[in-house]
């Protein structure tokens, strides 16, 4: 598996393609680069050389008890362009992997072509805050039930770990807390670049698809068919979408 | 690489990576035959899956487009993938040479 060194610490990530220009997608919290790999990346691969690689203490990648606020992953971002020679790439983030890739724009402009925000939610949103504040075992079995998910016993041990480690025994809750008011800043307002802002009409996070529009300099929104779970459900819709805003 | 002809001869090499994605000893206490499904017989998440494919594209790569033959298929396709499928279509691309 590739992997290289970001700031002492193993990152997992993949490319494929040869395009001569790039595209790094970002994963959102608790997924990893797979949401990817299977159908929007080789979509992209035709025409792009594309980059996809798992967060910090997700998917392949090493573990790491701190940095999950937007300043520390988008410098995790950099380090790995620094590490691959990338100088300018067309950037897209999903949710978490969003609101990281807004700010890996604003902080690194030059660094940064085009930027595609997908089911970016707003920080200031106290929904997922609760979620990991009041995370356990339980609420994780119930919810496993509740979504009518089909997991067997090393799934469910997998994931719960993950689960326990990022919320309970990592920064994590203190880093989103710190973030609240990323979109009503200076820095979301200053984003110099061409942005897609791509959302599910079903989407609870439509809302904040809407405030980033109002808020940045060049960014259009595109609602399609879905919901959070867009790059899921509908991997073609946001391959063609992401494909049709760089080329 | 050698050339892989038999099912038979795919098939422990597709075991094989299983047991070095899932680790050995719990590909120990599975059952795994030809028709395991990666994601509900053999428990596999996606990561696992991306971890197999690469293996999968390293030995067989020259020979087949295993990415491009994934992303062919939705989510419910990628759900039911059983090691007998990625069999199938490895002899296929062979029987292609």
């Amino acid at each position: 598996m590739p992997v290289v060194k970001v700031g002492g610490r193993d990152v997992h990530y993949q490319e494929l393609g040869s395009g001569i220009e790039t595209a790094v997608l970002v994963h959102g919290m608790l997924g990893n680069l797979a949401v990817y790999y299977f159908h929007i990346a080789p979509m992209l691969a035709e025409h792009f050389h594309v980059v996809v690689y798992d967060l910090k203490s997700h998917g392949l990648s090493e573990k790491a008890e701190a940095g999950y606020d937007l300043e520390s992953m988008s410098a995790d971002l950099l380090g790995l362009m620094d590490v691959l020679g990338l100088r300018r790439v067309h950037l897209a983030g999903y949710s978490f992997g969003a609101l990281i890739a807004l700010k890996t724009a604003a902080r690194f402009a030059t660094r940064v072509d085009r930027l595609a925000i997908i089911e970016g939610p707003d920080p200031s949103d106290e929904e997922p805050l609760r979620v990991m504040m009041e995370y356990s075992k339980e609420a994780f079995d119930e919810w496993v039930g509740a979504s009518g998910l089909s997991m067997g016993r090393r799934q469910l041990d997998r994931h719960h770990r993950m689960y326990e480690y990022i919320f309970q025994k990592t920064t994590m809750q203190a880093d989103v807390q710190k973030q609240r008011d990323f979109f009503l800043g200076k820095e979301v307002a200053s984003i110099p670049h061409r942005t897609l802002l791509l959302y599910g009409e079903d989407s609870d996070c439509a809302t904040a698809g809407r405030l980033l529009e109002r808020r940045m300099m060049d960014a259009r929104l595109r609602l399609v068919k879905g919901d959070h779970n867009l790059p899921v459900q509908a991997p073609d819709v946001v391959a063609d979408e992401l494909m049709d805003f760089f080329k | 690489m050698d050339t892989v002809v038999t099912n038979q001869e795919i098939f422990v090499v597709l075991k094989q990576f299983i047991g070095e994605v899932i680790g050995q000893e719990f590909a120990d206490e599975l059952d795994i035959r030809p028709e395991s499904s990666f994601t509900k017989d053999l428990e596999m998440d996606s990561i696992e899956i991306v971890a197999f494919s690469e293996k999968v594209k390293k030995r067989f790569g020259a020979e087949i487009n295993f990415t491009g033959w994934l992303s062919g298929m939705d989510i419910d396709q990628l759900i039911a993938l059983t090691i007998n499928d990625i069999i199938i279509f490895i002899q296929e691309c062979q029987s292609l040479k």
